[in-house]
């Protein structure tokens, strides 16, 4: 054991032999319980990785593959609904930060502050995270979102005397209004890491800053989100990666690509390519660019929060 | 640490991964098919859904039928849900090889199917002596099921696109119910009138997703003499006058007139709710929507007849034909092949038996008098015994189908990788139908341009 | 209870403003979180004449229970709801077994090579699912070296799920912090490293194998493309899959009856075990 014999003193008249063949034994011990994970980690992980690569290269035409170069990027890229996909699913993270990131932080604030019905709130957050995706989002394509003045959205705008809207028909509500739908039923998660959080932060910190005259936003400012950093920061960063996979929602609110591709997201034409179309490969291109999109963009977040650091 | 120890571990991966390959074979289709005793067994799919009780009824009743007839033969049937090629799960369960020995598929499907390697030549097996129908069965639906001479599939069902339309709502809105739309101007104005006798009623819908918007676009493009591709199938030909004035049609009826409802982007289903709902004056499709309106939608067959599909200065110049068929499965044995062949020719292609079972359907809320599935060639044997039968056993108004039945369109059949083209069209589609301003040539361009993509690719 | 944002001397002075506040975020909250189940429940309840009404009913006018009969009967919703359940089952066994013991070699096995497999297995945490949807999707049709297709297999959910680098992250820094001189003891006393997991780690790890459970089962619960794609057949899908499926072809108050039921397993255990489910995610995965 690697454990036993580092730190602890080995008996002084083991021969050096020995001690090979016990590390050895000692290392086999060690992956024969590694070697299920690994072994999973091998097939559907590490190997895809790198077939995916080599498939973006090739093309399977009736059981036979060649290799055919860039071709698959070319096509992916020359494709009219690429650039609309990238940039809807850009929007829709964008709006996911604001709306899917922030507000769970502010409700998690708020129900932390209440001495009362705290149980009963956050069983309510919670409770859409309880419902299957697709229950919620037939839910929201059903009734929420219906264009015509029977749609109950439509009916509570023109209640208070609001234009209503199409909704899912409508290209310029349509991210906003999967946003809305995506935030309702996921927010649950985020709201109760928070509050997780919330309850770590020192009590005396608060009072010294209130002793500093510090009123409440000043101390939201100065000493929640510095003492919640970290988890902020990590949650931002499984948002942004979460929400740039955006999928059911344009498949059951839109019915895929929504109006004239407003609802097509970049998850949405991997399926596309992959299952209506028919190329795989093209499929394959598709996901590597994704890749090295969200690689860039992971370095370049990783660059500014530690500059934020120093 | 002890050896035996050691050996636990290793015993723990064993196990864990041999549970893995034990369970892995079980979902293999079984063995060569035939058992000890002689027995062929075949998997067959598209078995109806229980949703569709009657129907699941019949083909279970046909099931054991054809297994007291046929003892040497099982017969397993496979539901795959209600749409039994439901475009992504079809495509799945080709790259999968999870298809069954004999399975269902459109006729628009045979590139896809044969791009996967999963089909079996299976011209030598069929003929008069296998299929007793066969030399009976339109020739125009074999040649769709052939490749390079090579015979890959039987069909087992066709239609050909009308107009369906209510004839309650007809008569609401002082519309003469024996004498509907012969082209899309006056389909314009009757809808315009049903739209204003109830305003929460689609005078015309149409679908724009789901690749059903695609499919519909091309019904109409045919009705106006146009077609979705160029002679060679390499290029789109859908950006001309007669798809131009497809969409200007829609767009005039949508936002001209707001005679064809507020909800769109509506894909199969959604239509069909609508439709039993009563909230939709007319659309397009096969005879056979009008039985999806009743049986699974709740829908009432007397409000419902079809007329031929109109065209813009007279009815269609042709109509979009399409239909179904069984593939078989590479690496059958013979036996099998042979089995497979005698459940269709029992179940599909006897009048009499199966499908075209009428004295059984008769009472039962299933519509017989529909003049479809048209598989037969027109004169043929075949053919007299079914359309003697089927009138003999009607149970639904045949009056509400004889302006469709009188006035057979040309039919014009589906292009090829229609269901990738279909998906491209929903976009012009949906474009038309939800933007008030959007711009026609702009559309039809960007569906060109990636229609011609998809074709270059593939090519 | 500490003081948090707000002390309690400034709650006290603001006692009207904190209720008024308290008062009004519940009734927020109940319209935003229960409301739309509300609609739910009594919307599946309404005929498609009703659905299409302007303005919409509050309550259905002539309820329709025949929509829920006939939601559970042609969706055969127990079986998809079997499906469910066996897969979240199996998906928390496989990952507890081979999760746990993986966690456990590299925390204190410490075999050879054991921080570049680490590594390895961390650099999978960068790689979001959808891209590697597709080449995954080709390997469970046709497995490397065993030529096996897993379509239509749970095999296919619970594998995939056991290479999950989270987790195994989160299990070896609970091991991690279990002191080393503990492992010693048992050592010398000729546990094996079996026996050390069994009767010493895992005793002490229950609340992060309640947190790795929960992820599990939170985790087939909410996926659908891999279920969609991976369980194409009828008999086999997953509950959101099936729903999905089966709202192409029906009349909508159904397919909202169908998402009702489906929902209820779930709500009522989550409402049984809440407790523990919510203390369970916010320890643990701090900790984590």
């Amino acid at each position: 054991m690697a454990l036993l014999t580092a730190p602890a003193p080995a008996p002084v008249a083991e021969a050096g032999v020995l001690k090979k063949r016990r590390k050895l034994h000692d290392d086999l011990t060690g992956h024969g319980f590694l070697i299920g994970a690994v072994i999973c980690f091998a097939v559907f992980m590490w190997y895809p990785m790198i077939r995916g690569l080599v498939m973006s290269f090739q093309r399977t035409r009736r059981g036979v593959t060649t290799w055919v170069g860039w071709d698959n990027y070319v096509r992916i890229i020359d494709d009219p609904s690429f650039w609309i996909a990238w940039r809807n699913t850009f929007t829709f993270t964008g709006l996911a930060l604001v709306l899917g990131f922030a507000l769970p932080f502010v409700v998690a604030i708020v129900l932390n502050e209440f001495r009362h019905a705290k149980g009963y709130l956050r069983i309510l957050v919670y409770l859409p995270v309880m419902l299957p995706p697709a229950s919620a989002l037939y839910l929201f394509k059903f009734y929420a979102y219906d264009p015509s003045e029977a749609g109950l959205f439509n009916a509570l705008l023109t209640a208070v005397g609001l234009p209503t809207s199409e909704w899912m028909q409508s290209p310029a509500m349509t991210m906003p209004a999967m946003v809305i739908a995506s935030t309702w039923m996921n927010m649950g998660g985020a709201v109760l890491i928070y509050l997780a959080a919330l309850q770590n932060i020192p009590g005396e910190l608060y009072e010294a800053a209130e002793l500093d005259g510090a009123g409440i936003l000043k101390r939201i400012w100065h000493v929640t989100v510095p003492q919640t950093r970290l988890i902020l920061a990590l949650l931002a960063m499984m948002q942004i990666v979460a929400t740039m996979q955006l999928f059911i929602e344009p498949l059951i609110l839109a019915n895929g690509a929504g109006t004239q591709d407003s609802a097509t997201s970049v998850a949405y034409l991997i399926y596309q390519h992959g299952f209506f179309q028919n190329d795989l490969n093209g499929a394959a291109a598709l996901g590597v660019i994704m890749l090295v999109v969200l690689a860039a963009f992971s370095a370049i977040y990783l660059r500014l929060s530690t500059r934020g650091d120093s | 640490m002890s050896v035996p120890q050691y050996r636990k571990v290793a015993a723990l991966a064993l196990v864990a991964g041999l549970g893995l390959s034990l369970t892995a074979c079980s979902t293999k289709s079984d063995d060569g098919g035939t058992d000890a005793a002689g027995k062929v067994t075949i998997t067959v799919d598209c078995q109806p859904v229980a949703a569709q009780k009657e129907l699941l009824d019949n083909w279970n009743a046909d099931v054991a039928e054809f297994q007291k007839q046929n003892p040497d033969i099982v017969i397993k049937s496979i539901s795959v849900g209600q749409q039994c090629n439901n475009p992504p799960d079809f495509t799945a369960r080709l790259a999968g090889g999870t298809t069954t020995d004999v399975f269902y598929g459109y006729m628009t499907d045979l590139q896809q199917v044969l791009d996967s390697g999963q089909a079996m030549d299976i011209t030598s097996y069929v003929s008069k002596d296998t299929v007793a129908t066969w030399d009976s069965v339109d020739p125009a639906l074999k040649e769709v099921f052939t490749d390079g001479g090579k015979l890959y599939g039987v069909p087992v069902k066709n239609y050909s696109m009308g107009l369906v339309y209510n004839k309650t709502l007809f008569r609401k809105a002082g519309l003469d119910v024996d004498n509907p739309p012969k082209t899309w101007p006056e389909v314009r104005a009757a809808a315009k009138k049903i739209s204003a006798t109830d305003k929460s009623v689609a005078g015309y819908a149409e679908y724009s997703a789901g690749n059903t918007g695609g499919w519909h676009f091309t019904s109409l493009l045919y009705s106006q003499g146009g077609r979705v591709l160029s002679e060679d199938g390499k290029k789109a030909a859908f950006n001309t006058a007669e798809g131009k004035q497809v969409l200007q049609n829609l767009k005039d009826m949508r936002y001209g007139d707001d005679s064809m409802g507020s909800r769109q982007l509506l894909q199969w289903g959604d239509l069909l709710t609508n439709a039993a709902a009563g909230k939709v004056g007319m659309f397009i499709g096969a005879p056979d929507t009008t039985q999806a309106i009743v049986s699974q939608f709740k829908g009432r067959f007397e409000d419902w007849a079809v007329a031929p599909l109109p065209g813009q200065t007279d009815l269609a110049k042709t109509t979009l034909g399409g239909g179904e068929g069984y593939f078989f499965k590479k690496d059958l044995t013979k036996e099998q092949v042979e089995a497979g062949l005698k459940w269709i020719a029992y179940q599909k292609l006897t009048p009499g038996k199966g499908q075209f079972d009428y004295v059984r359907a008769k009472p039962q809320n299933y519509p017989v008098g529909l003049p479809q599935p048209l598989l037969f060639a027109p004169g043929s044997e075949a053919q007299k015994q079914e359309v003697e039968l089927r009138k003999a056993n009607a149970n639904v108004p045949i009056e509400n189908f004889q302006l469709f039945e009188d006035k057979q369109l040309p039919i014009v059949g589906e292009p090829r990788d229609a269901q990738a083209i279909y998906a491209i069209l929903d976009s012009a589609m949906s474009g038309v139908l939800t933007d008030p301003n959007a711009n026609i040539d702009t559309l039809l361009k960007t569906a060109e341009e990636k229609v011609d993509q998809l074709l270059a690719a593939g090519s | 209870m500490s003081r948090t944002l707000v002390s309690s001397t400034q709650l006290r002075r603001g006692r009207v403003l904190y209720w008024g506040l308290l008062t009004l975020v519940v009734v927020v909250f109940t319209l935003v979180f229960l409301g739309p189940l509300y609609w739910m429940v009594t919307g599946a309840l309404k005929s498609g004449q009703e659905i299409a009404q302007t303005p919409p009913t509050l309550f259905p006018k002539d309820p329709q229970f025949g929509n829920y009969a006939d939601a559970w009967n042609q969706l055969d919703l127990a079986k998809l709801l079997f499906n469910t359940v066996y897969y979240a089952a199996g998906a928390v066994l496989f990952q507890l077994v081979l999760d746990t013991s993986a966690a456990y070699a590299l925390s204190k096995l410490r075999p050879a090579f054991g921080n570049a497999i680490l590594g390895a297995m961390l650099a999978t945490l960068l790689i979001p699912a959808m891209v590697l949807i597709v080449p995954q999707y080709q390997t469970v049709i046709d497995l490397p070296v065993l030529n096996l297709s897993l379509i239509d297999s749970p095999f296919a959910i619970w594998l995939p799920m056991v290479a999950n680098a989270f987790n195994i992250f989160l299990l070896k820094r609970f091991f991690d912090s279990i002191p080393d001189e503990i492992m010693a003891a048992a050592f010398v006393d000729g546990a094996s490293p079996l026996r050390t997991l069994w009767s010493i780690i895992l005793p002490m790890s229950r609340p992060i194998l309640g947190v790795v459970s929960i992820f599990a089962v939170t985790a087939v619960w909410k996926d659908f493309l891999w279920p969609l794609l991976v369980m194409p057949h009828p008999e086999t899908r997953t509950i959101s899959v099936g729903i999905y499926a089966f709202a192409a072809g029906t009349p909508q108050n159904v397919v909202v009856a169908a998402s009702v039921i489906a929902a209820l397993p779930t709500v009522i255990i989550f409402l049984i075990f809440q407790r523990n489910i919510m203390s369970g995610l916010t320890t643990g995965s701090l900790k984590g």
